[in-house]
């Protein structure tokens, strides 16, 4: 993994967070490579012991939260909600769940009833 | 079944002959090793009088390929190119970290550089294809607007509300644009990608996706073919097989104080899901990750390039003895008695895009029968048992036959 390029960027978080590792490195690379996200950073969310990822859409003007997790990780309704606190109370935000086949299955989570779009 | 172009009998159908004998062409062999019928030189050749006994004399072909244990993301990755294609080729094992199936980043990026994209990867149908459902809702969302005002309207007047056709899946086409549909993007040669790589001007790409194989695909190849060699990330030398296996029995996450007893348990995650696996694919299925589909596995007759899998694989981990899974570190799925509802869930999600839903119930032998001692080695894995309860819905008023 340190030979990647991405490395640089990640490894002071992987340091720090070594539970989180494999899974902020794999949505940090989904992101940033595949999806082609710009502005990319890194935020640190010490309430769930991760950090998350905030960018935006390629040709889109919205700021978005991704909150990458591991599928072998289980979680509750506390660890979602001190998210949506340590990201200061964004609309919606993006849980990336992380597979061992490097599959990543995204999911919308808002605090509350949200109409669908159309 | 797409809902923006008529189904035309599966994906098979929709394939041009001339693509589907160029992929029984690619994905020939179904494992990394190949068997090759055996030279005849002189009547009296070694091989000859062995077919006359009637013991074959194939030579086998092993690509001996090579990967990198990761401990953070729990998988071996495949870096170089050659052992990501054979290993993708034969028999579909892993997956390319930074695309949907087979290790496509790099073609996308250059179909992206040159201006006129000539070949669309599997990625970019997908994102047209979204992009047709989405402007087909759109249409639907306006239409239905229309009909609800033309309703208004005609009550407010005291009339018969005038018919406003409200599209649906199979009636609505995409507006005519431009481009004509650019076809899917043919299995690139070796020697063509090196070249296009070659012929960048602006900043030579560096390609930094790897094949990614679970530790279940990683172990079934080196045990049981022989073809894989997986290195050690901190000092590249290849790992012997019991320090792989001591390795992968330990790469679960568990609390620090609870480690020790990783390599004593016969419930460790990576056995059973090995299990199961091991099974299907023994059988011949090729087994995929199945988290699109809320279930473990997906199984495929001949590979995802084929056809869509037919069947959705959920692993049900079940303990011979109760004690073992009370005293357990691991905390495994479905390992609890479930509720209808997510059992009616899981049938409805894989019955939408028509897989049949498979529980696969792994049986944990338990402690106090078979010695802990013998999971230092393969060996333990004859002691667990796979039994399959295939379901479907049954709906009374509506299958009569």
């Amino acid at each position: 993994m340190d030979k990647h390029p991405s490395y640089g960027v990640l490894s002071q978080y992987i340091s720090k967070y070594p539970q989180a590792a494999g899974a902020l490195f794999q949505t940090y690379n989904d992101l940033k490579l595949a999806q082609q996200w710009t502005d990319l950073e890194v935020i640190e969310i010490p309430g769930c012991s991760r950090c998350a990822l905030r960018g935006r859409r390629p040709n889109a003007e919205d700021l978005l939260s991704v909150v990458p997790c591991s599928l072998s990780e289980s979680l509750s309704t506390d660890w979602i909600r001190t998210t949506f606190q340590d990201l200061g109370g964004p609309p919606h935000v993006y849980l990336a769940i992380n597979t061992e086949d490097s599959s990543i299955v995204y999911y919308k989570i808002s605090p509350g009833i949200v109409k669908p779009p159309l | 079944m797409s809902l923006i172009a008529p189904s035309r009998g599966g994906k098979g159908s929709q394939k041009s002959g001339a693509r589907r004998a160029e992929n029984n062409r690619i994905y020939a062999h179904p494992l990394p090793l190949v068997f090759l019928p055996p030279t005849f030189d002189s009547a009296y050749s070694p091989a000859r009088l062995l077919s006359l006994v009637g013991l074959s004399a194939a030579r086998v072909e092993n690509p001996h390929c090579e990967g990198v244990f990761d401990p953070a993301t729990r998988s071996v990755w495949v870096t170089n190119e050659r052992d990501s294609t054979i290993l993708w080729r034969r028999g579909f094992f892993g997956k390319g970290d930074l695309s949907r199936s087979e290790p496509s980043w790099l073609a996308r990026q250059i179909n992206a550089r040159k201006a006129a994209g000539k070949y669309m990867t599997s990625e970019e149908i997908r994102e047209k294809r979204r992009a047709e459902r989405r402007q087909f809702k759109l249409d639907r969302a306006a239409a239905i607007a229309r009909a609800a005002a033309e309703a208004e309207a005609a009550f407010a007047e005291g009339r018969e509300a005038a018919p406003v056709a409200i599209p649906s899946g199979a009636t609505w086409k995409p507006p005519s644009s431009g481009d004509s549909a650019l076809p899917a993007m043919p299995p690139p040669e070796d020697e063509d990608s090196e070249s296009e790589g070659e012929i960048e001007e602006e900043q030579p790409l560096e390609n930094v996706e790897h094949l990614q194989l679970t530790l279940q695909e990683a172990w079934f190849l080196l045990w049981n073919l022989d073809c894989l060699t997986v290195l050690d990330p901190h000092t590249n030398k290849p790992m012997t097989l019991s320090q792989i296996w001591h390795t992968f029995l330990t790469a679960h996450p568990i609390p620090p104080l609870l480690r020790a007893d990783a390599e004593q348990r016969f419930d460790n995650p990576f056995l059973v899901h090995y299990a199961a696996y091991h099974h299907y694919r023994a059988l011949g299925w090729v087994v995929k990750g199945g988290i699109k589909f809320c279930v473990d596995y997906l199984l495929y007759k001949r590979g995802p390039v084929f056809h869509h899998a037919e069947f959705a694989v959920v692993v049900i981990p079940v303990y011979e003895d109760p004690e073992d899974q009370a005293s357990s570190p691991f905390t495994l799925s479905n390992a609890d008695t479930f509720s209808w509802t997510w059992l009616s869930t899981v049938n409805r999600v894989n019955s939408q895009v028509q897989k049949t839903l498979i529980l696969t119930y792994v049986t944990i032998p338990a402690r106090s029968r078979v010695s802990p001692d013998l999971l230092s080695s393969p060996a333990c894995l004859a002691h667990f048992s796979v039994r399959e309860v295939v379901l479907r819905r049954f709906i009374p008023a509506r299958m009569r036959d």
